[in-house]
């Protein structure tokens, strides 16, 4: 053992880092968590919070907004569309734009649902290993093969076939209404430099859709990270971004960037994406894993940001993607460099704070975008804050090439890296953004 | 009553004579029936004008399977293949990227573009050659039907599993990126040199409805390797006489087993008595008898034209309701006075070799991207991507002494236009894939003697294909494999005991399952 103070060091004080850090704390090691932001990220957390997270972390102090309805879409001809988390009352409400569509409906959220519950089992375990000869390994992978079996030959049949697909196509094959499809597809579109029309945009909308009930389309919103700040356990510094050392292939610590410190420990576990922490450490790596870290796509093409309102809106979660040709135009800027002239934008209230999704931005300055919003939501835009992500919020985006065994590098699925001792833990890794604290916890499994 | 035969074969294009010509070889009695004067489908040769004979729709081979070529013996049926040897784009700045059969050659010229691509292009050739190799056998595989517990299909699923992970970490992990990325995005990960990569990703996006840039088309870079596997940049051919003469050698070789194959006879029915097959009603009202019926037709046309829908199950019938088709393509047919001089390379290289093989309209990615865009919302490319070859350069005997053929294989051009296909739009497409060649070639348009435009529109109408779809169905992910054409039923099977499918939309293994299976299934 090494004679440093920490055991470990985690980078990062975001939802992953937090709760990998806890639950190493909680296998008796001596943890650091290091962060490069000041003040504590008072944003809200998108996406399922694993129960079995809280519960394991013993964290009561989270509050989960479930807002009903979930969602509500400004219709062209005036009025809106109101989706509740009551299906009958959503397909009710659908009723009055297409009587098909909400006949739909419930069928819809249904199967949607059952492939989603697929995910979500995949989800809270290091990604199956393909290659591996292990018997525990490959009877865990043929009790996933029976548990997808036994749903049923409708449920094999649709993740062969949803998976690859585009939303669009899974959209128009089961609705007709612009206003029903541009707000279900929006979803399918998050956080990636893809169009509606993209293969693999089925699965991202399923991928959002892991944790919600059926006929819910949004992921939860939360402050899950806040309430792992509160807990004790684990000692945070904050306000200095730590780089990882490495000799020999093998972690021996950080180095902070505005004091110079070094801080050792034998195992390091970084949260931040998968290519800033191991760039500065690329002398280490072999030619080809190094190959494989640069050529993770993490493409920019969300801004985020806040809105200022005189009192608080009607809605919890407003969208504004009218059509799907209307998301396509919007991706269509964004392929050739550009901020979409019509972007999507969500809003979305969390308690007190309202919060605004746009995508897609550009690849280079953003001097229009805030009109552009504005004008969407009617709103000055003066009321507007908002902060471009030039990378991918998600560390990597969530394309069918790069999940399960390929994220966050095809063959180094397990968190671990060929750097001895150093591990990763973010949404960079298995199962990806917008499943505050999986990753953590799946790390810290994977590493005690 | 007319004579009974084992099997009738709807359609003569190659996919039913191939079929044919296996069965008539393991002694079964065969009829093909072909609607139009001529067999091939979409694969025949037309003298459209006095003395000018084109490919009118597919110009190069490439995916005939060897195994067939050598079983039937095609080449003393009259098949022989001339090798294209090269392929050239034309760049914006008027500088071209050439691919030539000689692989140093071809370094050389990468090299003058960038010096890592060139390092690059020897590693991804090696890749994509054993990749192609590693897909071929699951392609000629029965695909297994995963949601079924026959041990049949159980064992076929664990052998694929087995072939899978005998690829070896590395390999699955190129086929997982190869069936899931862009060509795009594929590229990228190995070259900067954008010509390079429009013109690769360009045989990604034949015949989808997909842009460079839209997931899933990097599989069908791969697709279209396959006729590549001896490392060549291109080995695509031509067949002496066109792509006509591929079905006239398959035809005379089906004839040589003894299998009758009769023209100008179209089926409007498959009679089914029972739940079984028991043979065709031609258009003329008359019936012909046969203990099994085989379909080369398109799914589209197999079930829902030619069946009842009473004899299939609705789950089925919505399956094959939903396949998709959207052709994409169009095809202009030119004859030429002379040979057009392209402002990249005036002389037409040493031996007029430019001339000699595929020229390659992808300048840029983006350009390509934008040709896609325009068909995305229902217009066709106003500079569309194309490939473009002059068979009389070739084969001779394609057109008067002197003059030229010039075929022009044209992407995107949707077969859902906004507003529909007109006369005026076909010209309309005519001209802009003419002005385009114009731009890169001044002076082409004086040279032009006649041209042929032809959409998916009539692609469709001439040769049945469904809404022109030159793959019979797209190749997209979620319609490949067991999915192909309705999910559980990729087995050449269909719900009509004794009527089967054979033809491309059946992957490419239907031409094995004639070669294997195909002969045992029919004759228990």
């Amino acid at each position: 053992m090494s004679d440093s103070r920490y055991d470990a060091i985690v980078i990062g004080a975001g939802a992953n880092g937090l709760a990998g850090a806890h639950y190493l704390a909680r296998a008796g090691k001596r943890v650091l968590v290091v962060e490069q932001h000041e003040a504590i990220d008072q944003s809200a957390d998108i996406g399922w919070v694993p129960p079995r997270v809280l519960r394991e972390l013993g964290v009561n102090t989270v509050n989960i907004e479930a807002p009903d309805p979930w969602l509500t879409v400004p219709l062209a001809a005036g009025g809106t569309l109101e989706l509740s988390r009551d299906v009958a009352k959503s397909a009710e409400a659908i009723r009055r734009i297409s009587p098909a569509d909400a006949a739909k409906w419930p069928e819809f959220s249904a199967r949607m649902h059952t492939l989603a519950s697929v995910l979500e089992r995949l989800y809270l375990a290091p990604p199956p290993d393909i290659e591996t000869r292990n018997v525990r390994e490959l009877a865990r992978i043929g009790a996933l093969g029976l548990y997808v079996r036994r749903l049923g030959k409708q449920a094999v049949i649709d993740l062969a076939r949803i998976l690859p697909m585009s939303i669009a196509e899974l959209l128009d094959d089961w609705f007709e209404s612009d206003a029903l499809k541009g707000a279900l597809g929006a979803l399918g579109i998050w956080h990636l430099k893809q169009g509606p029309r993209g293969g693999g945009t089925a699965f991202n909308f399923l991928h959002h859709h892991v944790g919600s009930p059926a006929g819910v389309f949004r992921p939860a919103r939360s402050n899950v990270t806040q309430a792992l700040q509160a807990l004790q356990g684990v000692e945070v510094r904050r306000g200095q971004r730590g780089t990882v050392l490495a000799k020999n292939g093998r972690a021996t610590g950080v180095v902070l960037d505005r004091s110079g410190e070094t801080i050792l420990a034998p195992l390091v576990v970084s949260s931040a994406d998968p290519r800033s922490t191991l760039e500065p450490i690329a002398i280490e790596l072999d030619p080809e894993f190094a190959w494989a870290v640069g050529n993770i796509k993490a493409r920019g093409v969300v801004a985020r940001g806040t809105l200022m309102l005189d009192r608080a809106p009607g809605y919890a979660t407003l969208c504004i993607a009218p059509s799907l040709d209307y998301l396509e135009h919007a991706y269509d800027d964004a392929k050739y460099g550009r901020d979409s002239a019509a972007p999507y934008v969500e809003v979305q209230r969390t308690g007190a704070r309202v919060e605004v999704h746009v995508q897609y931005i550009g690849t280079s300055g953003h001097p229009d975008l805030p009109a552009r919003v504005a004008q969407a939501l009617d709103v000055r835009s003066d009321q507007l804050q908002l902060q471009a992500a030039e990378q991918s919020l998600y560390h990597g985006e969530l394309t069918l090439d790069q999940i399960l065994f390929m994220r966050p590098v095809p063959g180094w699925s397990r968190y671990r890296t060929p750097i001895e001792g150093l591990y990763l833990c973010g949404s960079g890794t298995h199962p990806g953004g917008g499943i505050p604290g999986a990753a953590g916890r799946n790390a810290a499994r994977e590493i005690v | 009553m007319s004579k009974r035969y084992d099997v009738i074969v709807i359609g003569g294009g190659h996919n039913g004579l191939v079929t044919a010509a296996y069965l008539a070889r393991a002694g079964k009695s065969v009829l093909v029936l072909e609607k139009r004067p001529r067999v091939g489908g979409a694969a025949v040769t037309e003298e459209i004008f006095p003395g000018f004979k084109f490919s009118m729709f597919s110009y190069v081979v490439s995916l005939l399977r060897p195994e067939i070529i050598r079983d039937l013996n095609l080449p003393r049926h009259g098949l022989h293949i001339l090798p294209l040897e090269s392929t050239v784009t034309p760049m914006e700045n008027g500088d071209y990227l050439a691919g030539w059969a000689d692989h140093d050659e071809t370094r050389r010229e990468l090299y003058r573009h960038s010096p890592r691509d060139a390092e690059a292009y020897d590693e991804y050739g090696r890749l994509m050659h054993f990749m192609a190799q590693a897909v071929k056998p699951i392609l000629s595989m029965v695909p297994p039907d995963p949601t079924s517990f026959a041990p049949g299909d159980l064992a076929a699923l664990l052998k694929l599993g087995r072939h899978f992970r005998g690829l070896g970490a590395e390999r699955l992990h190129a086929l997982v990126k190869l069936m899931t990325m862009s060509s795009a995005d594929f590229l990228d990960e190995w070259f900067e040199t954008d010509v390079l990569k429009a013109t690769k990703s360009a045989s990604g996006i034949i015949g989808t409805f997909l842009g460079p840039r839209s997931p899933g088309t990097a599989y069908v870079l791969l697709h279209h390797y396959m006729g590549e596997l001896d490392g060549v940049f291109r080995a695509w051919g031509f067949a002496k006489g066109g792509t006509g003469a591929v079905s006239e050698a398959i035809a005379s070789a089906a004839r040589g087993f003894g299998a009758e194959v009769r023209c100008d006879t179209g089926v409007s029915k498959v009679l089914v008595k029972g739940g079984n097959a028991a043979g065709v009603v031609l258009e003329n009202g008359d019936e012909l008898a046969a203990g099994t019926v085989v379909s080369s037709l398109d799914p589209r046309r197999s079930f829902l034209q030619l069946l009842d829908p009473s004899h299939l199950p609705d789950e089925f019938l919505s399956d094959i309701r939903r396949f998709k088709f959207r052709g994409s393509s169009g095809k202009v047919n030119i004859a030429l006075d002379s040979l057009p001089v392209f402002t990249c390379m005036p002389d037409g290289g040493p031996g007029g070799r430019l001339h000699r093989g595929a020229v390659s309209i992808s300048p840029s990615l983006e350009y390509v991207e934008r040709a896609y865009d325009e068909a995305k919302y229902g217009e066709f490319s106003r500079r569309p991507y194309m490939d473009i070859v002059f068979p009389s350069m070739i084969d001779p005997g394609m057109a008067p002494p002197g003059k030229h053929v010039m075929s022009i294989f044209v992407q995107y051009a949707p077969y859902h236009l906004n507003g529909g296909w007109t006369d005026a739009k076909r010209e309309a497409f005519g001209d802009a894939v003419v002005n385009t060649v114009e731009s890169f070639a001044p002076g082409f348009k004086s040279k032009i003697l006649h041209r042929q435009v032809i959409t998916p529109l009539d692609i469709e109408r001439i040769t049945g294909l469904s809404e022109g779809n030159i793959f019979a169905g797209e190749l997209a992910l979620h319609q490949l494999f067991f999915l192909r054409p309705a999910p559980g039923w990729a087995k050449f099977a269909t719900p009509v005991h004794g009527y089967y499918q054979a033809g491309p939309a059946r992957t490419r293994a239907a031409e094995s399952w004639a070669r294997r299976g195909g002969s045992r299934r029919c004759a228990s």
